[in-house]
């Protein structure tokens, strides 16, 4: 099968937020729950960019950044959601192997074998899985993968009305953003940038930027959370086997020699 | 918060829980075999501080019935799956030991020999598992993406030292109770001098879990985590930080261990001893927790 991935191109984006509320409602995931301190809800709070963040029950969200661009205010706006890395953190530390990669590319959490650990919500390096206390399981996009086996377009890309979301041949899309991106440089905006080619082995949802990743909030070499493993391990047994033991070397050898020289007193 | 009370209490417990079995097989190994008390000691009681902290994890868990799908995968990339194995281990092959010093000394003192012996290979066996797991407690929280816990490779270093340090205390104190409940002669006391040199032992470990500490927070600097360290020094954490982890756990069980230093472990001295070890257990505690909850902050 060949490789799936969904193309983002903020430079069609209007930030409509058709695909937040397409993704719910093909989901049936709940709202945010307002919490209201003083008479304001306390969640769903601030500008146009609601909720503040991704959860368990908001799989994608637009958000929205304001930049100063020689004297002249930008109004960015970006996707946040699952970016299906090849090189996923979420499944490496997955302790019950409930996520996985699909045949096409996209990650998965299998939400019958999850046992709601929450290690993947530490590992993400795109915050992007949540635990739902609730269904006690990690929950997080799923590419729609319910409506792409049956022949549809997952519920974002739907529902998007200026086509800045595609989905199609992870090949094809690549030429596609390149295209788009030579484009934009081509317009004098020098610092655009296709996210996704490379970064983490490749994520299967590619980004469309006018400017830098790290304008429109996005970490410029994000990490694999086990890229260290075996680092961290040598950290921890190396300390308890030689430093933390000299002490003991030193003490009770004395301690035996002591009683040895004494006689033998035991 | 994804990992709040249970999670921390559970690090500080199976932390304390091996490194106790390790302080008290390298003490014994190092001081001779006549050494008895202190490894039975440290299994017994760390085994259910152990178990205390798995049951705790298991209500955690957003599915808790079904835990058991830990128990179908052994993968080596993933921390928490490589430290269910580790403490499964170390619980199954403590309870053994524990069986066989007990047909040992009270059952079947006719095939003692076989026994000790077969006491004394798993006790090899655990040392190491021991090592794995008080590794485990730093590395399950290293290998992530939060800053605080992954910009730097001495977390489980700091783990590590906390969990030796923690264990000591908590086989002091252990030994302590154990020597007043029971009448000179008994075979489970341990004598004084042994609480003196755990005490000291303990004092250099702490010394060493300052100087890791003091390098994890220059690391944190260079890599740039300066947000994550300024909310333990300086944030909404930094009371603990600062009372909790380096005046409890560290500056004063180290100030308390060196006034007690080449005296013997009695009187005043023992008082001394005891206060130093309970100020390092709640110190590891409230260090595991501003960590834990650090992090994810």
């Amino acid at each position: 099968m060949a490789e799936k991935a969904f193309l983002y191109d903020a430079t069609r984006c209007t930030a409509c937020r058709g695909c937040q509320a397409a993704c719910k409602q093909w989901n049936e995931n709940d709202e945010e729950i307002p919490t209201v301190e003083n008479g304001v809800d306390a969640v769903n709070t601030g500008s146009y960019e609601n909720p503040p963040s991704l959860s368990a029950t908001t799989w994608v969200k637009m958000k929205f950044t304001e930049v100063d661009r020689n004297g002249r205010l930008s109004w960015l706006f970006t996707r946040q959601a699952c970016m299906h890395c090849a090189n996923a953190s979420c499944e490496n530390v997955c302790p019950t192997g409930a996520i996985s990669h699909m045949e096409d590319g996209f990650v998965l959490i299998d939400q019958e074998w999850c046992i709601g650990c929450g290690y993947c919500v530490q590992a993400c390096p795109y915050s992007v899985p949540h635990k739902d206390e609730h269904a006690g399981t990690a929950r997080k996009c799923t590419s729609c993968v319910d409506r792409r086996t049956s022949g549809h377009e997952p519920a974002c890309i739907k529902a998007c009305p200026p086509g800045a979301l595609r989905y199609d041949d992870r090949s094809k899309l690549l030429a596609q953003g390149q295209q788009r991106v030579r484009e934009l440089k081509a317009a004098g905006m020098s610092n655009a940038y296709l996210y996704g080619e490379t970064e983490l082995g490749g994520l299967n949802v590619l980004y469309v930027l006018d400017d830098s990743p790290e304008v429109y909030g996005l970490p410029e070499t994000p990490q694999l959370a086990t890229k260290n493993a075996v680092g961290q391990w040598l950290s921890g047994i190396l300390t308890a086997g030689l430093i933390t033991a000299l002490p003991f070397w030193f003490l009770f050898k004395r301690k035996r020699e002591l009683e040895t020289s004494q006689g033998g007193a035991r | 918060m994804t990992w709040s009370a249970p999670i921390w209490i559970y690090l500080w417990l199976a932390g304390m829980a091996g490194g106790a079995y390790l302080a008290a097989f390298l003490g014994s190994r190092f001081a001779g075999r006549e050494q008895k008390p202190l490894l039975p000691m440290a299994t017994i009681v760390g085994i259910p501080l152990a178990v205390v902290g798995v049951l705790l994890l298991v209500v955690d868990l957003g599915s808790p019935i079904e835990f058991w799908h830990l128990f179908t995968q052994f993968k080596f990339l993933s921390p928490m799956s490589m430290g269910t194995w580790i403490l499964l281990a170390w619980v199954f092959i403590g309870v053994i030991m524990v069986v066989l010093w007990w047909f040992d000394s009270r059952v079947a003192p006719e095939a003692s020999a076989s026994m000790k012996k077969l006491a004394g290979y798993l006790s090899w066996v655990n040392v190491f598992l021991a090592v794995g797991l008080i590794a485990y407690t730093g590395v399950l929280l290293a290998v992530s993406s939060e800053s605080l816990w992954a910009s730097t490779l001495l977390l489980p270093a700091l783990f590590v030292a906390s969990a030796v340090s923690t264990g000591v205390a908590m086989l002091i104190v252990s030994a302590v109770v154990v020597n007043r409940a029971t009448s000179e002669g008994s075979s489970l006391r341990v004598d004084r001098e042994t609480i003196a040199l755990m005490a000291e032992a303990d004092a250099i470990v702490i010394a060493i879990e300052l100087v890791v500490l003091i390098g994890f927070v220059i690391w944190l600097v260079v890599s740039g985590a300066t947000d994550a360290l300024g909310i333990l020094a300086a944030g909404s954490l930094a009371a603990p930080f600062w009372v909790g982890v380096v005046l409890l756990a560290l500056l004063i069980p180290l100030a308390l261990d060196m006034a007690a230093r080449g005296k013997a472990a009695e009187g005043g001295t023992l008082r001394t001893i005891v206060t130093s070890s309970l100020s390092v257990i709640v110190g590891g505690l409230i260090l595991r927790w501003v960590i834990t909850i650090g992090g994810q902050m």
